[in-house]
């Protein structure tokens, strides 16, 4: 259309030299015309994580409007930056605390006017001020799924002493060379550092020589360990259900599905530290559809009905406090996790270091494995 | 002919290249010249990232193999992926070369349906192909339980996926009928009364078979080897889904420069060194087995 | 002559083994009860099926890239056609040079394709992605392919044919309908069928250039990361599988009706 439109001014003489040189010359000139004069018209483009992209998470949403947004999916936060700052015009995304500032400081996120949400005052309180839902006193993100990262092993076949005492070395024990798995994830090298003695507010910052030497001595251990780095949850649910690795890197919805298949399997609190998250709906300015759009489909997401299947169906917690109240009670204590002010105050909640630091730790962690 | 007529059979095909490829090319290109800092790209002219990729350095040491460079990961992993496309390659030339014959030669009636039916398990998704090699080699596959129900084996055997090997067997298995097609239309293409005069000239099986059907199949082989040699190379699915941890490929470290490494000039550069790698190759390789005369030969 | 039972063929019989052997696991699975594909099997559901069915978002991107496909291979052969008569049957200032830049994108990784295209379709011509953008970089890849295949198939027969039609009056056009479509038929068919299958199947271009609505291979790699989801994606598979499988035997079919009945061999 944009073409079209540009041969159509030109074949018009409508268009200077220099209006010209500008329009065809200039990269991104078309990405940010485009969304002034286009919006509120094209459907609603949501970026959503993998297997998040079903009208089950937005009844509301679909209810309204007889339909759900046109979806594009994502495996990991830095996949979906890469595709915005591509170019690619989505009004939505679903960032997570410690990445949605990587959207903020590449200028892509849009303040959210929680006045139009109406489940904003059901959030617990705690995650409205938190750390990535503000910056600089403006709301970014509208905090909705949570959750952990820890430690998911088979009681059965790992060794009693880890199962008393569980730890992240478990990641660099030669003891268990290729019997576990790893997230494929940068985040390794820091755990390696937290074993080595290190706090994580010193690991996830680590930068110049000190990363290097980390990357050296942790991360090329660990990758040697892990069976393989997953990268898909279905991988690592089958490589646990078989007993091919007895330990992996987890979040709460492999444990619940592990369970409801019969495998026993616990979540472990390690010695370093337990980890937890929280993700959240950010509105992008490469958007081109109706506001009201995307603020329905943010306020669906924050429903305490979302709220009540995630907790059921996978383990997460929901940034909705009537959540809890609905949810079948058996399930939310099998979750273990009922206030996010606890468990970000007994857990470790990741964070992300200045971009330049974050894509230093991007380019060591790439290198660690190539070496492999 | 008219002179005419070619150009203008020609023109159709060529403007869709020059526009869906010779541009974006271009754009990468010029892309490989600029530099990423931090989100923004600056567009001053210069070397710094094709230099990168040659500037020596202390040696690092790659099983057994030393690379002296600042930052060897191209470089080791350039070499790492070569090596894996080449014995992929061999592998399946190997494998696809006697079923083509066999169709070609054997097969008297149903040629069609028997290039359907090589060609049916491709119609299936790449990525569940891959995946269903996963559950042939798995720890819980069928090649493990099949042994433990046989009694050959007690405990699961663990060293069959997750290695090199397992992208070979991947590889193999999913390139193989690309292979058969074009060495099996250069045999087809042999004219059969040049078998029966040797036949009647005395010339056994193997005479035959070595003096004619080899050096004449050549053309289609030498098709089969590229098309599947150099799509390898780059291929970064199948290491990644089989290969485990040693499945990062050269593929793999130009996806991590354009996505989470953020420097797309970068991964730019690497592309294009990686393209003429790959294009001197098979240039040395036409050459070193007389790929003209071959040609003409056949043609002949 | 009857065909020999001999080393050869028992070889062909391991081959086909060794291509179907990891796929029919796939069916194999999809009727398994249980979330894991892994042996021993736990009973015997089509629930996966139902579940298949109802999946909405699994259809559409099945309907989409059998969309993008059938467009895809029609296009590739049309252009690639003429290109290969052209190429091989005229003549052609820079030949050599002008073949060298139509197989290029058999030397440029998907990937690199993929995000050039990005760049170019995104920040210089302002397209939003769409299943046309997939299409776009589907044709660049499956085209090589096509033209090669074509090109193959017409350095295969001789010229005299064509030339000798000529003489007898026939016009390029009745020349290309009467004897070099019959002749490049075999290849005008391997050529549909490879660009078919090739954009079908495509996964790292389409992952880079698809906007809101999948192709499969895009969607199937979200769902293998989605376990719960995994037979109903094997269900899938499947279908895929016998769908393609009922394919062949109807082109059998039509093809035998072609034929004498004295012709009509076994498959």
């Amino acid at each position: 259309m944009q073409r079209i439109r540009f041969i159509d001014r030109m074949a018009q003489g409508r268009m200077s030299r220099r209006e010209m040189l500008a329009s065809a010359g200039a990269f991104g000139v078309g990405a940010i015309l485009v969304p002034v004069r286009a919006r509120a018209s094209g459907p609603l483009v949501c970026l959503e994580w993998a297997g998040y992209d079903v009208a089950d998470y937005i009844p509301a949403f679909v209810e309204k409007h007889g339909r759900t947004p046109d979806f594009a999916v994502f495996g990991g936060e830095e996949e979906a930056l890469a595709k915005v700052r591509a170019g690619f015009a989505a009004d939505v995304m679903h960032p997570c605390n410690y990445s949605v500032s990587r959207f903020v400081s590449a200028g892509l996120a849009r303040e959210i006017d929680t006045a139009r949400l109406s489940h904003w005052p059901d959030i617990f309180p705690a995650l409205k001020t938190a750390e990535g839902v503000l910056t600089d006193g403006r709301v970014v993100m509208a905090p909705a799924d949570w959750g952990n990262s820890s430690i998911a092993y088979r009681p059965d076949l790992v060794d009693p002493a880890f199962a008393a005492d569980p730890t992240w070395g478990i990641f660099f024990d030669d003891a268990y060379r290729g019997r576990v798995s790893m997230l494929d994830n940068e985040l390794l090298i820091q755990i390696g550092a937290m074993v080595g003695g290190m706090s994580y507010d010193e690991a996830y910052a680590l930068s110049g020589a000190a990363l290097e030497q980390a990357a050296r001595t942790w991360g090329r251990k660990g990758v040697e360990i892990s069976r393989f780095l997953w990268t898909d949850a279905s991988e690592v649910q089958q490589a646990m259900a078989s007993g091919e690795i007895v330990a992996a890197y987890a979040w709460n919805d492999l444990v619940k599905n592990l369970q409801a298949e019969g495998i026993p399997v616990a979540y472990a609190v390690p010695r370093e530290g337990l980890f937890t998250w929280f993700c959240g709906l950010t509105l992008l300015n490469s958007g081109r559809a109706d506001e009201a759009l995307a603020y329905d489909f943010i306020d669906a997401w924050l429903s305490p009905e979302t709220g009540k299947l995630l907790i059921e169906g996978s383990g997460y917690g929901h940034a909705n406090m009537k959540s809890f109240e609905i949810a079948d009670p058996d399930a939310v204590a099998a979750m273990g996790l009922r206030d996010p002010v606890a468990v970000m105050e007994s857990a470790i909640l990741f964070r992300t270091p200045p971009d330049a630091v974050q894509n230093e730790h991007n380019r060591v962690w790439s290198d660690v494995k190539a070496l492999r | 002919m008219r002179r005419t007529a070619g150009p203008a059979l020609l023109a159709p095909a060529f403007l869709v290249m020059a526009a869906a490829l010779a541009a974006p090319l271009g754009a990468l290109v010029l892309l490989s010249f600029w530099t990423q800092t931090g989100f923004e790209i600056d567009r001053t002219f210069t070397l710094a990232n094709y230099w990168r990729i040659v500037e020596p350095g202390p040696p690092t040491w790659w099983n057994g193999i030393p690379f002296p460079f600042a930052y060897p990961v191209p470089a080791i992993l350039l070499v790492k992926s070569l090596a894996m496309s080449l014995t992929a390659t061999a592998a399946v030339i190997l494998v696809a070369w006697p079923m083509a014959y066999f169709l070609a030669f054997r097969v008297r009636r149903g040629k069609a349906a028997w290039i359907i039916l090589l060609t049916v398990p491709f119609w299936t998704s790449y990525l569940l192909r891959v995946f269903s090699w996963k559950i042939v080699l798995g720890y819980n596959g069928a090649v493990n339980s099949g042994l433990i129900a046989l009694g050959v084996i007690g405990e699961p055997l663990d060293f069959l996926l997750y290695n090199p090997v397992a992208v070979m067997i991947t590889l193999t298995h999913s390139w193989i009928a690309f292979a058969v097609l074009p060495i099996y239309v250069s045999l087809e293409k042999i004219d059969r009364s040049l078998l029966e005069a040797a036949a009647d000239l005395g010339d056994s099986r193997w005479a035959r078979l070595r003096r004619i059907t080899l050096p004449l199949s050549m053309p289609g082989t030498v098709a089969a080897t590229l098309l599947v040699f150099i799509p390898t190379v780059g291929d970064y699915v199948t290491p990644t889904l089989v290969g485990g941890t040693q499945g990062t490929m050269i593929g793999s470290l130009v996806q991590q420069l354009f996505t989470r490494q953020d420097n797309a000039p970068m991964g730019a550069a690497v592309s294009i060194v990686m393209m003429l790698v790959i294009a001197a190759l098979v240039l040395v390789f036409l050459r070193a087995i007389g790929w003209r005369r071959m040609r003409a030969r056949a043609g002949a | 002559m009857s065909p020999r039972r001999d080393a050869l063929t028992w070889y062909a019989v391991a081959f086909v083994a060794f291509l179907y052997g990891p796929v029919l696991l796939m069916p194999l699975f999809s009727f398994n009860d249980s979330n894991f594909a892994t042996f021993p099997l736990a009973g015997f559901t089509t629930r996966h099926y139902a579940g298949m069915a109802a999946n909405i978002s699994m259809m559409e991107a099945l309907r989409n890239s059998l969309t993008v496909a059938l467009g895809v291979s029609a296009a590739a052969t049309a252009l690639a056609l003429p290109a290969a008569l052209a190429l091989t049957r005229h003549r052609i200032p820079g030949r050599a040079l002008v073949t060298g830049f139509m197989m290029l994108p058999l030397v440029v990784p998907s990937i690199v394709l993929g995000v050039a295209l990005l760049v170019i379709l995104i920040r210089i011509l302002g397209v939003q992605l769409s299943l046309w953008t997939v299409a776009a970089g589907h044709l660049v890849v499956a085209l090589p392919f096509s033209l090669a295949v074509l090109m193959s198939r017409l350095e295969g027969f001789d010229p005299s044919l064509e030339e000798a039609s000529g003489d007898l009056g026939a016009g390029g056009f009745g020349t290309f309908r009467r004897v070099t479509l019959p002749l490049a038929l075999p290849g005008v068919i391997s050529s549909l069928l490879l660009a078919f299958i090739i954009s079908f199947d495509e996964f790292v271009i389409s992952f880079f250039l698809t906007g809101t609505r999948n192709t499969l291979p895009v969607f199937l790699f979200s769902q293998l990361r989605f376990p719960n989801r995994l037979p109903g994606t094997l269900a899938l598979g499947s279908l895929i599988l016998f769908g393609s499988a009922l394919l062949v035997i109807l082109t059998e079919v039509i093809r035998r009706r072609g034929l004498p009945a004295d012709r009509a061999g076994g498959l």
